[in-house]
C-alpha cells in the first residue's frame, strides 16, 4: 500500500500503466477510425477518381481524448486507491475483534458495529482471516463459541449481534481463548464498552491474555459518553426518590427522567443533576398519588441501554381485594348471590380474599368491597371508617337494606329514603341507559354499551357537591356511581345491587372493566407480603437498548425471594416478572454492584470514514466504455441516426426518470392542489360522467342553468359545474351530485363503489335521475332507467327508500314545493325514510325520475335547450324551485324542518 | 427482393398520382388537342368519327355512306366520308436492376418504386387519353381501355416475381437496359431508369430504335445522394450490381470530382438522345413526382406525330 496524504493505493505498481498513455495516443492518433459502409448505385462514376489530397481520415481529436479518459479510470481504478485509508494491520495473524455486547455498550451500539464492519473491510482488503469473540453471555448461559471467520462470515455475524441486558463476563471470554488455539500474532481490536467488569482483575486478565497473541487496541467510547445507571428506586409516601449513578466524576452532568405509566404515556419529567466531584445523583419524584401510583417506568431520555431504565413494581405492590361478608354461601349462590358476580369480574386478575370484617382489617387489603346483604353493627363500621381513612378503598353496592336505612354515614354523598324503581309496573318511566362516564372520572374513556338498563337505584339528595363526586350517571342525569374522598381513603357508592336484580350492570363487560378501574385507583398494599416461595412468571423484557419487549427464549420465572438478589443475567433479564396485574420489577442495578470505569488505556473509538474509489472509477471507465462503443458503432454509421437520437432521448428519459422518480408524483400531486384548491374555491354542483356524450352535455347545460337560478335568487356562492368520474376524481368536495343514469354507463369498480360509499358517508347527497318518466309513466311500470340505476348502485350503501313524504324538508327547503316536476311530471321523487339518528335524519339519496337536468338545461344564450312537457313556463320554474330547493338541502340539512321555522312556514301558508 | 412489394406500392401511388390528372390534362389540351381526343386523324380517308370531306357519288358506292341531307341541298348526290383515324401504342419499359432499389434515406422512395408510379401514372393518363400501351418486352399485347393501370401494375409484379425466381447473370431484372425487342416502326417508346450503366451499351439500343423510326422519351430518376454525393470522411461504397467496392479515405474530396462526372455522364445521355430523336428530363426521387409526369406528358404532347 502506498499513501499520498489521505489517498492511498493498494496496488500502486499498477499505476506505471500511465506511462503507457502516451504510446496508446500515439496508436489511436495512426489508427483511422473504420470506414462507413455505403451502398451506391452510382459506383461506377466513382470508380477512377483520384482524391486530390491524400491525408489519411484520422481519428478525431475529441475520441483520443475519451479513450484515454477510459485507460486512465481503468489503470488508476485497479491500481484501488481509497481515501482515509485505515492503518494496515501490525501482525501478520488474523484480525481478532474483542466486542463488549453488555448493558453498557447499548448506547453507541450502531458505531460501535459500524467500526467493527470498517475494520473487517480492512482486513478483507489485506486478504486476513476475522475472528469475533463477544464478551456477554448469549441466552444460552454460553459466550458466543469462537472461530476463524472468512472477512464475509464476520461481516454477517457483526450486523446480526445485538447488544444484551446484562453485564460482560471477561472471565469467560477469557477461558474462551484459552481454550481456543490460535496462531500468536493475531491483530486484537478490543471494542470495550467503557466498564470495568465485577472483578476488576478480569480485566486485566483478559488483556493480559490478548496480549500474549499479539497486538492488542483497547478502544471505548471515549471520555465524552460516560455510561450512567438509574439506582432501583425507592418508594416512600411522599414519591419516588430516584438514584442515577456515573462512571467517571469531575464535572457537573444533567440527565433527564421521564416518568412513563403502563402504556408508556408520560407522568412527567425529572432533572437530576451529578454535581462535579460526586458519583451519584439523587432525585426526588414529586407526583400526585394517583400518578405516582400509576408510574411504572423511569426512562432516562437519551438512555438506550438496559442501565438507562428503572422498573417500578405495578402500583407499587400487589392489591389484595377484600371482600365482606358474614354468609358466604348465600352470596355465592350462582346467578343470584352478590359475591358470585364480584368474584367473577375480579378474580382472574387480582387477589379476592372472601371473609368477615375484622380478618379482612388484620390483613395488608387495598380495597373492600361492602356488598349490601351484609349486615354491619356499629363498631364495625367504625372499624371501616378508620380503615378508610387511613387510606383503605372501599366500595358498597346499594340494595334493599341500604334503601332502607337513608342514614347511612359510610356513603359518598347522602341518600334519600327508599329507593327509585324505572319501568315496573306502576311507573311510567322506561329503564334507563348509561350516560357516558364524566372526564372527571376514574371511568372516564370506558365505552359505553347501549344494553345496559337500570331498573332501580337508591338516588342521592341533591347538593351542591353531588355532581362533582359523580363517576357515573344514567341517561337522566341520576347518579349510578358516586365516590369521595374520606380522610386518605375513598368511599365509592354502586347505586345499583352487585347483582342483577336491580340493573344488567353486573352482567356486562363494563362492569368488569368500572371495577378494574377501581382497583387500579386503590393504594398498593405494603410489599413484604409476596409469596416468597411462588415462582413468577416472566412478563415483559429489557432489550440491550432499554426498550420493554416480549419474552425471549430461556428465560425462566424467578421466586420472589430470590427477586431482590438476582443474578441478572441470559436467565433473568431485567424486566417484569409476576402477573399481569401485579408485576414485580427485576432492575439491573441490583446486579451491577461496582459501577467503575474500566482500568485500561484505551483509545477514543473513531472512524475513519474510508472511501473505496474503486467501483466509482471502474463503473465510470465502463459507461464511458459503452459511450465509446456507440461513438465508434455511429462513425461506421451502425446505427441509424433517428434511432440515435432515440436512443440518446431514452438513455436521458432514463436517467431523469432514475434522478427524479419522484417527480411526477410531484407534478401529480400539484396537480391535484390545484384541482382541490380550484374546487374549494366555491361550491360546485357536480354531475357524474357517464360516458355518453348528449348525457353528460344536458348535465352540464342543466347543472349551468340551476347554478345560473341560484346565484339570482339565493345567497348560495355556486361556481360553475363539475363533471365526475367516479373511477380517477376526488368526490369529497361537492355537496351535491348529480347523477343522470344511462343505459350506457359501466359499472362503477368496487372502488370507486368504496368511494361512493365513503362519500355518503361522509355528508354527500346523490341525486339519481333516472329520467325514463316519459317511458315509465305511460305503461306506469318500471322504467329502464330505474333498472339501470339498480344495477349501477349495486354495492353502493343505499337505504331503503320511500316516496317523499308531504312534510320533507325538500318541500320547503328554500320555496314552498308540493310537487317536483322536471322536464316530464308524475314521477315520484324518492327519499331515504325518515331516521333522525342516522345522519340527521337528512337523506344521502334523492331518486328522481322526471329528467331534471334536461329542464334547467340552456345554452349559451341563456335559453333553454329542451322543451318541457306537458309544458309551459310555470313547469320550467317548478322545476328549477325544485333545483334550489335540492341544493338548499344538500347544503343545510335538516335546517328548515326545526321547529323554529314553524310560524314563518305556517304565516306564508296563510294558515 | 423488396421489387415485389413495390409494384402494390406503386400501383397505390400511381392511382393517386393519377387522381391529380384533371388539370394535367387541361394543361396539356392547352398545347394539343387532340392529345386528349386519343385517336389521331391520318389526314385521309378511312374510317373513323371526325367528317373530312364530302365526296360525288359514284355508281358503286355504298349507299349506307350517302349523306342524304346534303345530296337534298343540291342536284348532286354526296357521300359523307370520314377521316381515318388510328389510336397511337406507347412502349413503356422502367428499370428493374437492383441498382434501382436504393434510397439513401428512410423517408425517401426506392428510385425503382418511383420508376414504376411514373410509369403507372403515365400508363393511366395515355390510357385515360385514349392511346394503347404495352410494357416493353412484354409478351402481352398493347392495351387500352380504363383499368390499364391495374393491368400493367399486375404485368409488373409478374415481372418483378419472375426476377425474383430467377437468379443470375442473364435474369431479367438484373439488366439495365430494356431487351432487345423489335418495337413496330414509328412507334413510341418511354423508359424510365438511373442509366448508370456504361453509356456503350446504351448507343446501340438507341441506334436500333431509331434505325426503326422509334421515337421516345428518356427519364433519369436518381436519387438526392446520387445527385448530391453528402457523404463525408472515410467511407467504403458498395455497388449494388456486383461492381466491386471502393474505399474513399476522405469522400469530400472528390465530391466535384464526382458532380462533374455525373454532368459528362448526363450530357453524353442528351447528346445521343437527341441524335435519335429521343428526348431526355431528369428526375430525383425527392422531387415530387407529378412534375416529372408533366415533363413525359408534354413531350409526348409535342411530339407532332401525335398529332399527324
Amino acid at each position: 500500500m502506498m499513501s499520498l496524504g489521505g489517498l492511498a493505493f493498494v496496488s500502486p505498481w499498477l499505476l506505471v500503466g500511465l506511462a503507457a498513455l502516451p504510446v496508446l495516443w500515439w496508436l489511436l492518433r495512426l489508427t483511422p477510425p473504420a470506414p462507413k459502409r455505403i451502398p451506391f448505385p452510382a459506383i461506377r462514376l466513382l470508380f477512377g477518381l483520384l482524391p486530390k489530397e491524400e491525408t489519411p481520415h484520422r481519428t478525431p481529436w475529441w475520441l483520443i481524448l475519451l479513450r484515454l479518459a477510459i485507460a486512465a479510470l481503468l489503470i488508476v481504478g485497479l491500481s484501488h486507491p481509497l481515501w482515509n485509508a485505515a492503518q494496515p494491520f501490525p501482525r501478520s495473524g488474523p484480525l481478532l475483534l474483542v466486542l463488549d455486547d453488555g448493558w453498557a455498550s447499548g448506547p453507541a451500539w450502531g458505531e460501535r458495529q459500524a467500526f467493527g464492519q470498517e475494520l473487517i473491510a480492512e482486513a478483507d482488503r489485506e486478504k486476513r482471516g476475522v475472528i469475533l469473540l463477544t464478551t456477554a453471555p448469549r441466552p444460552n448461559g454460553q459466550l458466543r463459541p469462537v472461530s476463524l471467520l472468512s472477512a464475509d462470515q464476520a461481516a454477517a455475524q457483526l450486523a446480526a449481534l445485538q447488544p444484551s441486558p446484562w453485564p460482560v463476563d471477561r472471565a469467560k471470554a477469557l477461558e474462551l481463548l484459552e481454550a481456543a488455539d490460535f496462531a500468536k500474532d493475531l491483530n486484537t481490536v478490543w471494542l470495550a464498552d467503557g466498564l470495568a467488569d465485577m472483578k476488576a482483575e478480569n480485566d486485566r486478565a483478559l488483556f493480559d491474555g490478548l496480549s500474549k497473541r499479539g497486538q492488542v487496541t483497547v478502544m471505548d467510547d471515549g471520555p465524552g459518553a460516560v455510561p450512567i445507571l438509574l439506582q432501583e428506586p425507592e418508594l416512600r409516601p411522599q414519591g419516588i426518590t430516584l438514584r442515577a449513578a456515573r462512571t467517571v466524576a469531575g464535572a457537573p452532568q444533567r440527565i433527564n427522567v421521564r416518568v412513563l405509566d403502563r402504556e408508556n404515556h408520560s407522568l412527567g419529567l425529572v432533572t437530576v443533576d451529578f454535581k462535579a466531584p460526586e458519583l451519584t445523583a439523587t432525585a426526588n419524584v414529586d407526583l400526585p398519588i394517583e400518578l405516582r401510583s400509576r408510574a411504572s417506568q423511569l426512562v432516562l431520555e437519551g438512555g438506550q441501554s438496559a442501565g438507562s431504565i428503572a422498573l417500578l413494581d405495578d402500583s407499587g405492590g400487589r392489591k389484595p381485594i377484600g371482600v365482606v361478608t358474614d354468609n358466604p354461601t348465600l352470596g355465592s349462590q350462582p346467578l343470584l348471590g352478590e359475591l358470585y358476580y364480584i368474584q367473577r369480574a375480579l378474580a382472574p386478575n387480582n387477589e379476592v380474599r372472601i371473609g368477615d370484617l375484622a380478618t379482612l382489617t388484620a390483613q395488608p387489603i387495598s380495597m373492600i368491597i361492602l356488598p349490601d346483604q351484609t349486615a354491619l353493627g356499629p363498631d364495625q363500621r367504625a372499624i371501616l371508617q378508620k380503615w378508610v381513612e387511613r387510606g383503605g378503598m372501599l366500595v358498597r353496592f346499594a340494595g334493599e337494606r341500604l334503601s332502607a336505612t337513608p342514614d347511612d354515614t359510610l356513603v359518598p354523598a347522602r341518600l334519600r329514603q327508599g329507593d327509585r324503581i324505572l319501568g315496573g309496573a306502576l311507573s311510567w318511566a322506561q329503564p334507563t341507559t348509561l350516560d357516558a362516564f364524566p372526564s372527571s372520572s376514574p371511568f372516564a374513556g370506558l365505552p359505553v354499551p347501549k344494553d345496559i338498563h337500570v331498573q332501580r337505584q337508591v338516588l342521592a339528595e341533591p347538593a351542591i357537591d353531588l355532581g362533582s363526586k359523580t363517576w357515573a350517571r344514567l341517561a337522566d342525569g341520576t347518579p349510578l356511581v358516586t365516590g369521595a374522598k374520606t380522610g386518605q381513603g375513598t368511599l365509592v357508592l354502586f347505586h345499583v345491587s352487585a347483582n342483577a336484580e336491580w340493573s344488567d350492570l353486573a352482567l356486562s363487560g363494563l362492569f368488569v372493566q368500572m371495577l378494574d378501574r377501581l382497583v387500579d385507583l386503590a393504594a398498593g398494599a405494603p410489599a413484604g407480603d409476596v409469596d416468597a416461595q411462588k415462582p413468577l412468571p416472566p412478563v415483559a423484557m429489557l432489550d440491550g437498548f432499554g426498550r420493554l419487549a416480549g419474552v425471549p427464549a430461556g428465560v425462566l420465572p424467578i421466586s420472589g425471594k430470590d427477586l431482590q438478589d438476582a443474578k441478572i443475567g441470559p436467565q433473568h433479564p431485567p424486566g417484569f416478572y409476576g402477573e399481569s396485574k401485579a408485576r414485580l420489577a427485576l432492575n439491573l442495578s441490583g446486579a451491577v454492584k461496582t459501577l467503575k470505569p474500566l482500568g485500561l488505556a484505551a483509545q477514543p473509538l473513531t472512524r475513519a470514514h474510508t472511501v473505496d474509489f474503486k467501483p466509482w472509477l471502474l463503473a465510470a471507465a465502463f459507461l464511458l466504455l459503452i459511450g465509446d462503443l456507440l461513438i465508434a458503432l455511429a462513425l461506421r454509421g451502425l446505427l441509424v441516426r433517428p434511432t440515435v437520437r432515440g436512443a440518446a432521448a431514452g438513455t436521458a428519459a432514463m436517467l431523469f426518470a432514475v434522478m427524479l422518480t419522484a417527480s411526477p408524483q410531484a407534478r401529480a400531486a400539484e396537480e391535484s392542489d390545484a384541482q382541490i384548491i380550484a374546487a374549494t374555491q366555491a361550491a360546485h354542483l357536480a354531475y357524474v360522467r357517464t360516458g355518453a356524450p348528449e348525457v353528460d352535455a344536458t348535465s352540464r347545460a342543466g347543472l349551468k342553468g340551476l347554478t345560473e337560478v341560484l346565484l339570482q335568487r339565493t345567497s348560495a356562492d355556486v361556481g360553475d359545474p363539475v363533471g365526475v368520474d367516479l373511477e380517477t376524481d376526488d368526490l369529497t368536495f361537492y355537496p351535491l351530485l348529480y347523477w343522470p343514469i344511462s343505459g350506457s354507463q359501466k359499472q362503477p369498480s368496487p372502488a370507486a363503489v368504496d368511494r361512493l360509499n365513503k362519500y355518503l358517508a361522509g355528508g354527500g347527497l346523490i341525486f339519481f335521475d333516472t329520467a325514463d318518466q316519459n317511458v315509465s309513466g305511460l305503461s306506469g311500470s318500471v322504467g329502464p332507467g330505474a333498472m339501470r340505476l339498480q344495477e349501477l348502485t349495486q354495492g353502493m350503501d343505499i337505504p331503503p327508500l320511500v316516496p317523499v313524504p308531504a312534510d320533507h324538508v325538500l318541500t320547503r327547503a328554500f320555496y314552498l314545493l308540493k310537487d317536483f316536476p322536471g322536464r316530464w311530471i308524475g314521477g315520484s321523487l324518492w327519499v331515504e325514510s325518515a331516521n333522525s339518528r342516522i345522519n340527521d335524519g337528512v337523506s344521502t339519496v334523492v331518486v328522481g325520475s322526471n329528467d331534471y337536468a334536461s329542464a334547467w338545461a340552456i345554452d349559451d344564450y341563456g335559453q333553454p335547450l329542451y322543451p318541457v312537457t306537458p309544458g309551459g313556463e310555470r313547469q320550467r320554474e317548478m322545476a328549477y324551485r325544485f333545483g334550489v330547493n335540492l341544493v338548499m338541502y344538500s347544503m343545510t340539512g335538516n335546517y328548515k324542518s326545526d321547529q323554529v321555522h314553524v310560524p314563518a312556514i305556517l304565516e306564508r301558508l296563510g294558515q | 427482393m423488396t421489387l415485389a412489394i413495390t409494384a402494390d406500392r406503386a400501383k397505390a401511388e400511381s392511382a393517386a398520382i393519377a387522381g391529380r390528372l384533371p388539370p394535367l390534362l387541361i394543361a396539356a389540351e392547352r398545347i394539343a388537342a387532340t392529345v386528349t381526343q386519343g385517336v389521331h386523324g391520318r389526314r385521309r380517308v378511312g374510317s373513323g368519327d371526325v367528317f373530312w370531306q364530302h365526296r360525288p357519288y359514284y355508281p358503286g358506292d355504298e349507299l349506307k355512306q350517302l349523306d342524304w341531307r346534303q345530296s337534298a341541298k343540291s342536284d348532286k348526290i354526296y357521300l359523307r366520308q370520314m377521316e381515318w383515324s388510328a389510336a397511337q401504342t406507347v412502349y413503356l419499359w422502367c428499370d428493374l436492376s437492383p441498382s434501382m432499389d436504393y434510397a439513401s434515406r428512410k423517408e425517401l422512395p426506392t428510385k425503382a418504386e418511383r420508376s414504376m408510379v411514373l410509369l403507372l401514372a403515365l400508363s393511366s393518363v395515355l390510357s385515360r387519353a385514349g392511346e394503347r400501351v404495352a410494357l416493353m418486352g412484354d409478351p402481352e399485347p398493347p392495351i387500352s381501355g380504363r383499368a390499364v393501370a391495374e393491368r400493367l401494375a399486375d404485368r409488373l409484379q409478374h415481372r418483378t416475381q419472375v426476377a425474383q425466381r430467377s437468379t443470375g447473370d442473364n435474369a431479367e431484372n438484373e439488366r439495365s437496359l430494356p431487351p432487345p425487342v423489335l418495337l413496330p416502326a414509328h412507334a413510341h417508346a418511354v423508359m424510365i431508369s438511373d442509366f448508370l450503366s456504361p453509356i456503350d451499351e446504351f448507343r446501340g439500343l438507341l441506334e436500333r430504335f431509331a434505325a426503326r423510326d422509334v421515337r421516345g422519351h428518356l427519364l433519369q430518376v436518381l436519387d438526392p445522394a446520387e445527385v448530391a454525393m453528402p457523404f463525408l470522411g472515410r467511407v467504403r461504397f458498395r455497388g449494388m450490381e456486383r461492381e466491386g467496392e471502393l474505399l474513399m479515405s476522405r469522400v469530400e474530396s472528390i465530391r466535384d470530382q464526382y458532380l462533374n462526372k455525373l454532368d459528362a455522364h448526363r450530357e453524353e445521355l442528351r447528346t445521343l438522345a437527341r441524335h435519335a430523336g429521343w428526348s431526355f428530363s431528369t428526375h430525383a426521387t425527392d422531387a415530387p413526382g407529378a412534375p416529372a409526369l408533366l415533363a413525359l406528358y408534354q413531350w409526348l404532347a409535342a411530339d407532332k406525330r401525335f398529332r399527324a
